[in-house]
């Protein structure tokens, strides 16, 4: 009868340590960000290089896309933040194993690279590829792992992984074709996210609980002045900027619009 | 325990420079483009500073300020920390700033006296010799023979700067610019990318000097006065990669009231005090440990073939120029005029973004040289950096 019991209280203790993986306890954290204002029409790339294959490509000047059917803002990134001076244990979705060792693309394709914002966990595997009839180079200023920078043959491809994480995207640049100009952010855990062509981010399997996002853009740096719901906010955390504490519910947490002013991308 | 200058006690009876310099307003320098090196900012400086220095010295008797260690205000701007001059002038900025550099001096000393910090993995505190260091330290002894120190200062500092910046006096005359040390990156070096250079390397460099640049060759002094300028060049570079790892720390990690190392209140809460230097040292070791291990990164070099020059080889370089695979030629143009791609910015100056004019005036104000464009060697000159002929 003893043991019976025992068995019992050890079997509900171990059901209730496996619950965060249930399924309730994970939440989705959601937004829009989108451009006030008139929405300004991204310029053509300065092609000075190789223009006879660039050229007809018709390349923009990505660092600031704003849809101008719903004025959303294109490739703002948002992740969970650690911080590395504390140790912050958050627990990874089961669901994320299945990548954790993935090949992740990226392609110096058209003249540009694509995708233009890469998100990498550290135990993934980035696969360059140049898909270009020709020659690129593809370097990644990163800041705490070695930085990298290779030549990539026409049609050839390299892997590369990133064994630590970075606290700020690193940028991809091509020194033969200084207009393209790409991010790649790595990080340790899977929570991070880029807006698609409407200003539209989701990411999911959060676990509950309060954490702190990052929000950042290539072009203004740290996304801090923002409206949200009519309202001026300033998402900073002391001097840490661009970074806001959210509480994550279980089910869809969504921060629903938020305005971006146009003076943000000109500082 | 503290016996240096910028300590909080008397940090108020202090003018804290680095203010001063953000204060500055925008002057007409901004409108004449990046190109040119208008009055340097620096001079001016000197200029107010020797003034001042005269009237010091004849009330107080005697007395030269003595040289500091500049913060990078200019990689503070690349953080964020302060996103325009004006910014610098926020008194909670001004703090996190004396913090991170109060931090660094903990550790390392000043230009008259270095330190090195006690680590606890031992062997990382037989790299750099503290004799040595003092050795290149410290103002210009003269020319007498019993001269003691000023090494660094004698033949570095009037390019390099104090804090081995780059951005000395002369430096703005100088192309390519003079290595900024901080931030741990050389270029001729055997270790692998991103090691930084062996000792070895480096005291080859300051040997035969860097052909086709301002590097002179310092052939002349002694190995031992050679090998003391080489300590502390390493010793600079760690020291301003400590220094650039405090100020993103600075900028992403601290959170509402909180301080790098709470100096201030060491005695009041000692155990809080020992724990975040103790993190300090951890981190410090990083960067040092990283140049103590530079020699076991070592790359081997294969001699040339002994066809090397053969009508074989010397076509099949050719066909290889062109490739897609090597893009010498997009760079190096096709006729290796170094005329192919020369509308990119060099790592160095991409960190001014020199893109946006607004911060691009900010970086100059703040001590960076106007960023120019890498410009691909011109393979036809016989003349290659860092090359065999002196």
């Amino acid at each position: 009868m003893r043991t019976a019991l025992a068995i019992g209280i050890v079997a509900v203790l171990g059901l209730m340590t496996a619950m965060p993986a249930s399924g309730a306890e994970w939440g989705t954290l959601k937004g829009q960000f989108v451009f006030e204002g008139k929405p300004p029409i991204a310029p053509p790339a300065k092609i000075t290089k190789d223009k006879a294959c660039c050229g007809k490509h018709h390349v923009v000047d990505e660092s600031l896309l704003v849809n101008p059917d719903n004025r959303g803002i294109q490739n703002i990134i948002v992740y969970l933040y650690t911080g590395s001076k504390k140790k912050v244990n958050v627990p990874v979705h089961p669901s994320f194993a299945k990548t954790a060792n993935a090949d992740v693309p990226l392609a110096n394709d058209k003249c540009r690279f694509a995708p233009h914002v890469v998100l990498l966990r550290t135990t993934q595997i980035l696969v360059i590829s140049n898909t270009d009839p020709i020659g690129h180079n593809t370097k990644i200023d990163t800041f705490n792992n070695a930085a990298i920078n290779y030549t990539i043959a026409s049609g050839g491809s390299l892997k590369h992984q990133f064994k630590k994480p970075e606290k700020l995207p690193a940028r991809v640049s091509c020194s033969i074709h200084p207009w393209m100009i790409g991010w790649v952010l790595i990080r340790d855990l899977p929570y991070m996210a880029v807006t698609d062509k409407d200003g539209k981010f989701e990411i999911k399997n959060l676990p509950v609980g309060k954490w702190t996002f990052m929000f950042w853009q290539e072009k203004a740096g740290y996304v801090d002045q923002v409206v949200v719901g009519g309202k001026k906010a300033n998402w900073k955390i002391g001097r840490k900027r661009g970074q806001k504490e959210i509480t994550i519910k279980a089910g869809d947490n969504d921060l629903g619009v938020i305005q971006i002013s146009p003076a943000l991308f000109n500082r | 325990m503290i016996t240096s200058r910028r300590i909080p006690a008397n940090r108020a009876s202090e003018p804290i420079r680095l203010i001063q310099y953000a204060a500055r307003p925008v002057d007409s320098r901004s409108d004449r483009g990046a190109f040119q090196r208008p009055v340097p900012w620096r001079l001016q400086y000197f200029i107010v500073m020797g003034g001042l220095m005269i009237l010091v010295g004849s009330a107080a008797g005697c007395g030269t300020p003595k040289p500091q260690f500049e913060p990078n205000l200019a990689f503070m701007r690349y953080q964020k920390l302060a996103e325009s001059r004006a910014d610098f002038d926020d008194p909670e900025l001004r703090e996190q700033i004396d913090d991170i550099e109060h931090a660094v001096q903990w550790l390392f000393g000043t230009p008259d006296a270095p330190k090195l910090p006690e680590f606890d993995a031992t062997e990382l505190n037989h790299f750099l010799d503290l004799d040595r260091l003092k050795r290149s330290a410290g103002p210009v002894g003269g020319d007498l023979a019993e001269q003691t120190g000023g090494l660094y200062r004698q033949h570095c500092a009037r390019c390099h700067g104090i804090n081995g910046s780059g951005t000395g006096l002369m430096a703005g005359l100088l192309k390519p610019y003079p290595r900024d040390f901080r931030r741990g990156v050389f270029k001729f070096k055997r270790t692998s990318s991103q090691v930084p250079p062996t000792r070895q390397d480096m005291m080859r460099t300051i040997e035969r000097g860097i052909p086709g640049t301002a590097m002179p060759s310092f052939a002349e002094l002694s190995e031992e006065d050679r090998l003391a300028l080489v300590q502390y060049v390493q010793y600079l570079s760690i020291r301003g990669e400590l220094e650039r790892f405090l100020i993103v720390e600075v900028a992403m990690e601290l959170d509402e009231g909180e301080r790098l190392v709470s100096w201030a209140t060491r005695e009041q809460n000692p155990d809080r005090f020992e724990e975040e230097v103790g993190w300090l040292r951890e981190v410090a070791s990083e960067p040092m440990r990283r140049w103590a291990e530079a020699a076991s990164h070592v790359t081997h070099v294969p001699e040339p073939p002994e066809d090397w020059r053969s009508e074989t080889s010397v076509s099949r370089g050719k066909a290889l120029f062109f490739t897609t695979l090597t893009n010498c030629a997009a760079c190096h143009g096709d006729t290796a005029l170094g005329d192919g791609q020369t509308d990119d910015y060099g790592d160095w100056a991409k960190e001014f973004e020199p893109g946006k004019p607004a911060a691009l005036r900010d970086y100059l104000a703040l001590g960076a040289l106007p960023p120019y464009k890498s410009q691909p060697r011109n393979l036809r000159l016989g003349v290659y950096r860092g090359g065999e002929d002196r």
